[in-house]
Formats: C-alpha cells, structure tokens, sequence
C-alpha cells in the first residue's frame, strides 16, 4: 500500500472518531434539551486543564488525571445547567438566552486559563505512549486509543438509551415531554443528567486530544466547530448520524489533505456540507423537527 | 380520595376554572360532562401539575399536592391519560408501555404489570416491537391507556376516551375501562357523551363554561334526559 493512503485512512479514522466523540455530546443535548451548547468546546478545555494541573501540579500519573478530568468536565457542565440553563426551562426566550450564556461561558473559561495557567502551549501526557510504522505512516498507540474509546462510546450511549430505564426516560423526554412528566419522569432532572454526560464526553475528548494538538485556553473551539459540522450533516440530534458522520467527514477531510493539500481540507468539508444540506436539509439521518434521539 | 377545593386555572389572561369543588372517593367512578370548550380537558390538566393552578387546593389523602409538579403527582399516584395520547413516537408499543413503569417501585414489578395489561390488550404484546408512531387512532388510545396502567396508579384520569375514533373501537375502549374500574381502580373520566360513560360512572359532575352546574348519582342524572339535553346539546 502507498504511503500516502495508509496516511488518508488512518488520518482519516483518527479525525472522524475525535469529531463523532465530541459530535455525540452536542447532538444528546440537542436530542434532549434542545439546547445548542455553544459551551461544548469550553468544557472540553475544563476537562483538559484539570488533568493537565493533576498531572503537572499534583505529579499524578495521567490514568490518575483521566478519570478526574472527565469528571471535573462532567460537574462543570452540571454546575452550567443549574446556574444557566435550568432557570430559563420551559420560558420565553429559552433559544436566545441559552444560546448568549453558552457564548458567555466559553469567553470566561479561556479568559479564566488564561489567568490561572498562562497562555502558554500546555502538554499532557498520552495515556498509552509510543508508536508503530505502517508504510511508514507513523500510527501512535493514543491514536489507537482514541478511536478505540470512541467507537466504545457509541457503543455504550446506544446501549444505555436503549436498554436502561433512564436511558429510556432520556428517550422519552425528548420525544414527547409532557407525556414523561406524567410518567412520573422528572424532567428537568433528566436535562441536568444528559448534559453532565455530554460534559464527560467533552472531557474525555479534551484528555485524550491534548497530546496531539497541544493544550491552550482556546483549544476546544476547533474540535467544537467541528463537531458542530458533523451534527448538522449526521442530522441534529441523531447518535447514528454523529457517528456516520463523524468518519464520513473525518475521512474526507483526512483524503482531500493528503491529495489535494492542507489548503483544500477546510473548504472541501464546507463544500461538502452544502451539498449536504441542499440534497438533504434534515442532515443524513435527518430527524427533523418530529424524530428525536 | 381526591379532593379538589375552589380550583382555578386558566390560559394568559383568560380564566377557564372559576373554582372547582369536586371529591372522588376510593374505588369510584366519577364522570364529568360537558361540551367541547368548556374546560374538562383544563380541569384534569391542573390537577395533575401540568397546568399550575391560580387558586384553589387540590388535596390526595388529604394531603395539600396543588403545586407538585407533574411528575410527583404522577408518583403519588394519580395518573392523567391526556387528550391526544400523547404517546413516545419513536418508541415501540413495549416500550412506551414500559415507560408508564418508571417509577422505582413499579419498575422492578413491570413484568407482572405488563402480564396485567396484556390481559386487557392482547396484540399489544404480539405487536411488542412496532413504532407507536405507525399504529392507528384507536391502537394508540389502547397503548395511552396501557401505559397508564403500567404505573401504580390509584386514580386514572382519562381525558375523553373515545375523542376520534370510530364507533367499534369507542366501545371497546369503554369496555376496557369498565374491566379496569371492576379490577378496583378509581376512575375520574372527562367525557361529552353521557351514552359512553353511564356504565362507569357512579356520580356525574355537569361542568359548563369553567363552573360545575350539577352534582349527582348517575343513575339520578343520566336518565334525566331533558337535563343532558340542555346542557350537552
């Protein structure tokens, strides 16, 4: 095989799993809350820079720094729900005001690492170092490791929406929210659950990228926009959709990079996009405004 | 069992209720007449949470409940099978019927309760894994109200069991309803036919334009024609 296939596919692969990890947190929220978390991105910068002060600060090992980074990404997001999204539930307005606060979040939370941590380009550790060559594609053991967790991620989402009572009770909420709370459903709370799982998600996304892109206040706006992309193109609120299109676009990208140059990867994805949308405006699994999760 | 004292509830600016006194005792079956637009379907809304009262108490066991939210008053136990169905589109016949179970006591018992419902319901079970968005008018009013009794209801409240559908199906419904009261259950039945519900009922409220007007044993006024005529047209 070429060098420069094996480079597209792996690349390719790396991409679409980190954009459907950080796609499955935005479009659970959207699925459940009807909610654009515009904070996704800042949550994963939370969840990073907690590992990153347990690693560098406490001198833990980065399996010590994982389970607290996702957890501390997991409470922040919860803590979001209470103070900013909670009180406008079920009000005028709800769109615009959520929409502004998840804004706001993100400007306080790189302003916050920035004064807590410096600008400066931060390292976290891989959890699993090392590397192996394929056609001299260098593939790195954390590369493995990323898409090993997101595709068990899926796995595991999909199992507990389908399987288990609250799952189910997430399922039910976002199909028809009345009808839950007459279930005995508790329906706010539920919001408040999908969100920390989103937020865990996030972390988790932030942890395991840090070592390839570098940790800095700003670095989850990338992986949001993206993430952003693919859960319109999979379909708003759709975990299949995040998933299909996460490799879908991942691998694009990752192929027009490698035979067209790095100039084309961003452009080609948003040509894509709009073809997308015009052959399909509900996105590949389009739920539209009927289907949910 | 359920006490509703001076109940009013409304819409914006608009009063629906003007103060509602009505009483359902353990066991029995109470029916409340009157015509589309007068406010039966507002009425079971504000007594179970969906629609937060203005004004008025609405008392389970005695016990205040007027301003719990929806899914503690269905955790209590009383439980709104609301107008439309209301069912989980993208979820198959068993599992919104499993969703009627979710709270915690009923969940670990929804084997057994699921045993009771397809008792009442048979195809519900052969018919287990289809999307309830694909059933039809009268399956899904069968499915509402399957899932309602998968929960530990004390009291059903059915908002119009019979809205829209064809006259074969409109009698099985009620008659489904009848074997549920036979089983015990409290019924609270919000209707505009009094041909349906006189099997069910055991007292009859006449609610016109947000006021209960009339009070009575069913027998007394379902008979009393000239009376229905008047008010339900």
């Amino acid at each position: 095989m070429s060098t420069q296939l094996v480079q597209a596919v792996w690349g390719g692969i790396l991409f679409g799993s980190v954009y459907g990890l950080m796609a499955l947190g935005l479009t659970l929220v959207w699925g459940a809350v009807r909610l654009l978390n515009l904070a996704h991105g800042a949550i994963f910068v939370v969840g990073s820079y907690i590992a990153y002060f347990v690693v560098s600060r406490l001198n833990l090992p980065i399996l010590v720094a994982l389970p607290i980074g996702v957890l501390g990404a997991a409470a922040f997001a919860y803590l979001m729900h209470l103070i900013f999204i909670r009180p406008v539930i079920g009000k005028p307005g709800f769109d615009n005001s959520t929409l502004i606060a998840t804004v706001g979040i993100s400007i306080a939370v790189s302003a916050a690492a920035i004064l807590i941590f410096n600008p400066e380009y931060k390292v976290i550790p891989p959890v699993i170092g090392g590397n192996f060559t394929v056609s001299n594609v260098q593939i790195t053991k954390q590369g493995l490791l990323v898409i090993a967790s997101s595709l068990a991620l899926f796995g595991l989402v999909y199992l507990f929406l389908t399987y288990t009572r609250l799952g189910m009770a997430i399922r039910a909420v976002s199909q028809q929210q009345e009808a839950a709370s007459l279930m005995s459903i508790p329906v706010v709370r539920t919001y408040g659950m999908v969100i920390a799982i989103s937020g865990a998600l996030a972390g988790l996304a932030g942890v395991l990228l840090s070592p390839f892109f570098f940790l800095n206040p700003n670095s989850g706006f990338n992986p949001m926009i993206q993430a952003l992309i693919v859960t319109i193109f999979g379909g708003l609120g759709s975990v299949r959709g995040a998933l299909v299109a996460g490799f879908v676009l991942g691998i694009f990208e990752s192929f027009v990079e490698v035979y067209y140059g790095v100039a084309w990867a961003q452009p080609g994805v948003f040509l894509l996009i709009i073809l997308m949308l015009i052959l399909r405006p509900n996105g590949l699994f389009g739920i539209g405004e009927v289907r949910r999760l | 069992m359920l006490e509703v004292k001076g109940l009013v509830a409304g819409y914006g600016g608009g009063e629906v209720l003007h103060g509602i006194d009505l009483a359902v005792d353990e066991g029995e079956g109470v029916v409340v007449l009157g015509p589309n637009g007068h406010g039966k379907t507002t009425l079971l809304r504000a007594i179970t949470g969906l629609l937060p009262p203005r004004a008025g108490h609405v008392l389970l066991d005695g016990k205040e409940i007027t301003r719990w939210r929806a899914d503690a008053i269905a955790a209590a136990g009383l439980v709104h099978i609301p107008q439309g169905d209301l069912l989980f589109p993208e979820m198959t016949v068993t599992e919104n019927l499993l969703m009627g179970a979710y709270h915690r006591p009923t969940w670990s018992e929804r084997r057994a309760r699921l045993g009771r419902v397809y008792e009442l319901f048979p195809w519900l079970e052969e018919r287990g894994g289809q999307l309830s968005r694909t059933l039809s008018g009268g399956e899904r009013r069968m499915l509402a109200l399957g899932r309602g009794l998968m929960s530990k209801a004390r009291l059903l409240l059915i908002d119009e069991p019979s809205l829209g559908l064809a006259p074969l199906t409109t009698q099985q419904i009620y008659a489904s309803i009848q074997k549920v009261k036979d089983g015990g259950m409290s019924l609270l039945i919000a209707d505009e036919n009094a041909n349906h519900v006189a099997g069910l009922a055991d007292r009859v409220y006449l609610l016109e334009t947000g006021s209960l007007v009339r009070e009575g044993p069913a027998g007394e006024l379902l008979r009393d024609k000239a009376l229905l005529e008047s008010y339900l047209g």
